[in-house]
């Protein structure tokens, strides 16, 4: 029996961009193209899409927005922004909103687009075929409420990890979160390896940089050991590329402006847990959040000290 | 009687500080010394420079008696033997101008110049806690403050100096704000032709390497078929296969739709050179500063910079009259445009977007009309709006010298702007510029550094 071609969408309101691009995938994938969002639902709609790749500035609607309708409508089909400018907006909205899988800059490179699109295909193949109640996903319709932010049981209270040099933020999660479960607070990467070594942690509500030292490589190599974490980056940091480099790198799950209102914070973290769960649960989901490898030089240092942490752990774990 | 001390009357110093260095050390008569006393004292040297001497009795300042009233009295008839022996109490001013010395040299001067009489024929004393301390000379009160005028003057042409660097640094940071604007939106208009045509030269060089190898299969299948000695099984192996390769390329149709790409791959890079060449008309960096142009290419040129933030949201109506070329700066008014341009972009909060777009010549001007239809600015703001740093803008996201340094410009071409606007309905910028005047190439600094 011949597998079927897994079915790629493109959307874009260029449509040299769409031709260039069905030419690329042309043989392996079923295509569709279209320049127009909202014919873009019809198919989601229709047809079962295992990866859609979409442009951000179309008219009618934005690509962050149509993609946010696709994780609602089709939550197993893998998206990728595929963007000629990167506006802050953009990549929140993408994050937060869309939860896309990668956020590529155009011009791209086809043999690496090529990459990312068979990986993204595999992913939906195994997401589709799994059981549907283990994809749920947590969507807007289904709002979370505070309450489920309530342990099972109470030895499934997994940690909140917050990596933060304000004390204020700590105690605003602390606040939020209550006393069922367990909040912790590191004011460095060290402390921040040590609670990890220490107590089991769920979710990381963490700022970018504490005492002047970046946390990227570090929240990019936790994602990629521990898939099941799940990271909200709190910070009042506007690098644009640093910023994507988090999505593609790092799979970052929520992307918050500071100051933080606790209304907001406290959806997000309780809907982090949620999502936490559901990776522990459901191993195959944690393939929807895999990461790129690191590509900066200057965060391989910073790896090798986060790998170096991450042996310790396997060591003691082995003996 | 004699003065109570006699002390040469210090020489009044230069520019005076403060009231204290006015004072001169003058012995005062007391009230019983005799006129005829009075006019002999008046005549000594160390008395010269004074108006009037003070009337002091046990440290309190009395009054003070003039030259002038002095004169008087000897000028009557027979004034010296009337009032020759009679005390000078008698005869003095009894509303002497007295200056507490803890005043500043303005305070002092503000009430010499209320209370002095005219013509000016007396001086004043200067006390220490209301007792008399010495005398101070009006026209040294008068070079003290013309010295303090001067120093003020210099002071200010030196913050004046320092507020036009900052200005200058200021209009140097809009400009470069625009500039950054304009380039990011550039930049976003480059990448989507560049995208594609990166795209199909990137699978071009796939395509190419798959021919260069069948290619060479071929060569192989020629260079077979001319040697007696091939293998005749090798041979139709190799025969079989080609054909097979060549049948696969031919369905698959990959030489065809390869071949379609070129078509826009051209049209990318003829895009991309237009983006380019647009660019740098806009800017004008290797042009001359003035030049004869027609305003309806100025705005053609500004609406493909501002294409990024006009696109998608606001239609374009253009309606250009026939225009003749004026005389300009034409990289100082495309910045013009584009700043009117990208404000009523900004405005425009719907999706309904309309920017018209006219221009007209009548008499001795030619006018651009720039209108949208967004939200209107607010009457109290509308004359602001020219000024500099005024914004409605949050913070960080204007400078509030856009506007200020359009307006500039098109005065420094002679022209005007003007403004109207309906909260809800729209704005409306009108820009005229004169046919005939040159424009004045002084223009402000913050015109020519724009």
């Amino acid at each position: 029996m011949i597998p079927h071609k897994p079915v790629l969408l493109l959307v874009d309101d260029e449509e040299r961009i769409l031709r260039s691009l069905a030419m690329l995938f042309r043989g392996q994938y079923q295509l569709h193209t279209t320049t127009d969002a909202r014919e873009a639902l019809e198919i989601i709609g229709r047809t079962q899409v295992q990866v859609i790749v979409s442009d951000q500035k179309m008219p009618v609607m934005r690509g962050a927005d149509l993609l946010r309708e696709v994780k609602e409508r089709s939550p197993n089909t893998m998206r990728i922004l595929l963007t000629g400018y990167s506006e802050l907006d953009a990549i929140v909205a993408s994050v937060n909103e869309g939860e896309i899988f990668r956020y590529v800059n155009k011009p791209w490179d086809a043999a690496e687009l090529r990459s990312t699109v068979d990986q993204a295909a595999q992913i939906a193949a195994t997401l589709f075929a799994a059981p549907a109640a283990e994809t749920a996903p947590v969507t807007a319709a289904r709002a979370v409420i505070a309450a489920e932010m309530v342990p099972l049981s109470p030895s499934s209270a997994e940690g909140i990890l917050v990596i933060e040099d304000d004390a204020e933020v700590f105690r605003t999660v602390q606040g939020i979160v209550g006393p069922s479960q367990p909040v912790h607070w590191a004011r460095n990467l060290d402390q921040a390896f040590d609670h990890l070594e220490k107590y089991p942690v769920g979710v990381i509500v963490s700022e970018l940089v504490v005492q002047g030292e970046s946390l990227t490589a570090a929240l990019k190599l936790l994602k990629a050991q521990y898939p099941e974490v799940v990271t909200i980056v709190m910070t009042p940091f506007q690098d644009t590329g640093v910023l994507i480099s988090l999505i593609n790198q790092g799979q970052i799950y929520r992307l918050l402006p500071k100051p933080a209102r606790p209304g907001p914070l406290g959806m997000n973290i309780a809907s982090a847990l949620r999502h936490h769960r559901m990776l522990k649960s459901s191993p195959g989901l944690r393939s929807r959040h895999a990461v790129e490898k690191i590509r900066q030089p200057e965060e391989l240092s910073v790896a090798t000290r986060v790998m170096g942490f991450l042996g310790r752990l396997r060591g003691r774990a082995a003996t | 009687m004699s003065p109570e001390a006699s002390q040469p009357a210090a020489a009044a110093p230069a520019p005076a500080a403060d009231l204290a260095s006015l004072r001169r050390s003058v012995a005062p008569i007391t009230p019983a010394t005799t006129v005829q006393e009075v006019a002999d004292i008046i005549q000594r040297r160390e008395y010269a420079g004074l108006l009037c001497l003070p009337v002091v009795d046990r440290g309190v300042p009395l009054g003070t008696v003039s030259r002038n009233q002095l004169t008087d009295i000897f000028m009557l008839r027979f004034g010296r033997e009337l009032y020759g022996n009679r005390p000078v109490a008698e005869v003095m001013s009894r509303k002497p101008l007295l200056v507490a010395d803890d005043l500043s040299l303005e305070q002092a001067a503000q009430y010499v110049a209320a209370n002095i009489g005219s013509p000016i024929s007396e001086d004043f004393l200067i006390t220490r806690e209301g007792r008399y301390s010495g005398m101070g000379v009006v026209i040294d009160l008068l070079g003290a403050m013309q010295a303090r005028v001067a120093q003020n003057a210099q002071q200010l042409s030196v913050a004046y100096g320092q507020l036009q660097s900052s200005q200058a640094a200021l209009v140097q940071s809009e400009k470069m704000a625009s500039l950054g604007q304009m380039v990011a939106g550039v930049a976003h208009e480059i990448n989507t032709p560049l995208g594609y045509v990166r795209n199909n030269v990137e699978m071009v060089q796939g395509v190419f390497a798959q021919m260069r190898e069948l290619l060479g299969e071929h060569e192989k299948l020629v260079h077979m078929l001319t040697d007696e000695a091939a293998e005749e099984q090798a041979l139709s192996q190799l025969l079989f296969k080609l054909s097979a390769e060549t049948h696969d390329l031919h369905d698959s149709r990959l030489l065809e739709d390869t071949e379609a790409l070129f078509g826009d791959t051209l049209f990318g890079v003829d895009t991309i050179k237009d983006l380019v060449i647009n660019l740098r008309n806009f800017s004008r960096l290797d042009a001359a500063k003035v030049a004869e142009v027609s305003l309806n290419d100025c705005l053609d040129q500004t609406l493909v910079i501002a294409n990024n933030v006009l696109k998608n949201k606001v239609e374009v109506i253009k309606r250009y009259g026939e225009i003749p070329r004026v005389a300009c700066s034409p990289s100082q008014i495309n910045q013009v445009l584009l700043n009117i341009m990208s404000n009523a972009a900004q405005a425009i909060e719907h999706d309904q977007g309309r920017l018209l777009l006219k221009t007209e010549a009548d008499g001795g001007w030619v006018r651009v009309s720039i209108q949208d239809n967004g939200k209107g600015i607010a009457q109290e703001h509308l004359q602001k709006v020219f000024d500099p740093f005024f914004t409605t803008k949050p913070v960080g996201q204007g400078t509030g010298l856009g506007l200020s340094i359009s307006y500039q410009i098109v005065q420094a071409h002679g022209g005007t702007i003007q403004v109207a606007s309906v909260l809800g309905k729209g704005t409306r910028f009108v820009i005229s510029l004169p046919l005939t005047s040159q424009p004045t190439m002084q223009a402000p600094d913050a015109a020519r550094a724009a």
